[in-house]
């Protein structure tokens, strides 16, 4: 069976490997935003603004070419993910201040801008490409089941049950999760542990939206969502932005920090049988064959990597990645994570900034920040010492995307 | 008694799928080229590409895959809260999103036999009649 049929990335080629890397890094101010709208919702503040799509592109994006020190004239290309809604790229290139002379297809989540970037760089269309995203999610009050999702809007799985009253992203963990304690004989008690690791995570990065303590009695006590999912198990709904600046490997020394290199990409989607795959198989396959490819183009195993970001939707679906890449045995990531060994100084850190869960729900590209700031080894507090590779993965129901990046040369 | 349901997808494919509920019958779409079964109901097959098929009866029967109880009202006031949802493999493969029909909650578990019923429900597109799961 082949399961890079409807594939949508530039094939992985080990001639890209290494090619450009991250140099710049903008983030908004995820905790300060979140804060602020919910005391502006408490106290009906007739004088809040809320956060637009546009006013967190710039700010991310001024923040990155900061970061990098380079110069707006230096941005040749420009790649724009406006995930709910946005200006259209030729105006937000007029918004940012800048002129490329290459505009490269976003997606919006982290599922192929930066391969599709490093393509445009290595056919010469570009040096320097400014990657922004940014979401209104909570501003624009979007909702995530229910009626939203209509035919062909989205994979059928989203739509297709409605005269059931089954949708939402959350329903298609919870069958996943049941199916999975059904399976293993695990409880409601050991996912809390994966909730409560990502809160730690969070508490201990400043820009993190979720800083109060999450005790086991705070995570039992918490309403369910689709049970046997509670309220803690699904990630954040949130306001930001994120920008990345990603440029030729050969001109990206001299920078204020040190390159962070894009080692390899790989993709898998699922063809058929969905709730299969999703529910019995956790999408083990796609996990990994496309984190096959992405470890062949950057000519690495699986054990050189020692830090793992993965798209944590939900608490179980971060689990889902880490048996499904090998880091752990079926049935095993729940041990794994609790005795401690995705906490900073465990075995295999995961989502050390609180990922989705209690970080930022960023679609991906927070977990690619906080990638920067680890190899660069600029992580404050939860540094991993010594960290050269980590990797992404992101996974939604139907498809499989991973990135591996490593630490370049010192600037 | 009649309860409403969020709207079902019509059109062509799908309003055969619910003229044969209708009749009290749950028939999927079988490839006529590689004789895979297809569900929600596929313009193409999944498999092979075909856009030939046949709609091949399915005996009902079939056993837990997995369960869960919506206490989000997605549907805004549509549906009673909390209800009950099923992951149902039938014995012929497809794995079938339903509602179980008086199954008590600690009875569903991996691998309950269950059978088809069907429970009479409208929405915007009419009366019909949604394929549920009883215990068998």
């Amino acid at each position: 069976m082949s399961y890079s049929a409807g594939a949508s990335l530039p094939p992985p080629s080990r001639d890209l490997s290494r090619s450009c890397a991250v140099v710049g890094l903008g983030e908004t101010d995820y905790r300060q935003d979140y804060q602020a709208a919910r005391e502006a919702a408490r106290n009906r503040d007739p004088d809040y603004r809320p956060c637009t799509p546009e006013g967190l592109a710039l700010k991310a994006f001024e923040r990155a070419l900061d970061d990098s020190g380079l110069q707006r004239k230096d941005i040749d290309g420009l790649s724009v993910s406006f995930l709910y809604g946005g200006p259209d790229a030729r105006s937000t290139a007029n918004l940012l201040g800048v002129q490329p002379r290459q505009f490269v297809d976003s997606i919006g989540i982290m599922a192929g801008p930066l391969p599709a970037a490093c393509a445009a760089i290595a056919q010469g269309k570009c040096d320097t490409v400014a990657l922004v995203y940014a979401v209104a999610t909570r501003a624009q009050g979007r909702k995530f089941g229910g009626a939203l999702h209509r035919e062909n809007a989205a994979p059928a799985s989203y739509y297709y049950y409605h005269p059931w009253g089954w949708s939402s992203q959350a329903a298609h963990w919870a069958f996943a999760w049941q199916h999975y304690m059904a399976t293993y004989g695990v409880t409601e008690e050991d996912l809390a542990s994966v909730a409560i690791q990502m809160r730690r995570n969070a508490m201990a990065t400043d820009h993190a939206i979720m800083h109060k303590p999450l005790t086991m009695e705070d995570y039992l006590a918490s309403r369910y969502v689709v049970r046997p999912l509670h309220l803690y198990d699904l990630c954040l709904v949130n306001d930001g932005g994120v920008c990345l600046i990603l440029r030729r490997a050969d001109m990206s020394s001299g920078l204020p920090h040190s390159p962070v290199l894009l080692g390899g990409w790989g993709e898998a989607v699922v063809g058929c049988n969905k709730m299969d795959t999703l529910v019995r198989h956790r999408l083990r396959p796609q996990f990994q064959e496309a984190g096959r490819q992405a470890l062949d183009m950057a000519g690495l195993t699986l054990s050189d990597v020692q830090h793992f970001e993965c798209y944590d939707a939900s608490t179980n679906h971060l689990v889902n990645h880490l048996e499904g890449h090998g880091f752990t045995a079926p049935g095993e990531g729940l041990e794994f994570c609790k005795s401690g060994e995705m906490a900073v100084g465990g075995s295999l850190p995961v989502n050390t900034a609180g990922g989705m869960l209690s970080g930022s729900y960023m679609h991906g590209w927070n977990h690619v920040a906080e990638i920067t700031r680890q190899l660069r080894h600029e992580a404050g507090p939860r540094q991993i010492e010594g960290v050269e590779v980590s990797m992404f993965s992101l996974a939604q129901t139907d498809r499989v995307h991973p990135l591996i990046f490593m630490r370049g040369n010192s600037p | 008694m009649t309860t409403t349901r969020p709207d079902r997808i019509l059109g062509p494919g799908h309003d055969e799928f619910w003229n044969w509920c209708a009749r009290g019958e749950l028939r999927l779409q079988c490839c006529d080229d590689c004789a895979e079964l297809a569900w929600p109901v596929v313009q193409s097959c999944e498999h092979c590409g075909s856009n030939s098929f046949q709609w091949q009866a399915m005996t009902g029967k079939g056993t837990l895959v997995s369960w869960c109880r919506f206490d989000h009202d997605y549907y805004k006031g549509l549906l009673d809260m909390p209800y009950w949802t099923i992951l149902v493999e039938l014995d012929e493969g497809p794995l079938f999103v339903s509602n179980p029909l008086s199954i008590p909650e600690e009875e569903l578990a991996l691998g309950l036999a269950v059978s088809l019923a069907f429970q009479d429900c409208e929405d915007a597109g009419g009366a019909f009649k949604l394929p549920v799961f009883k215990k068998t």
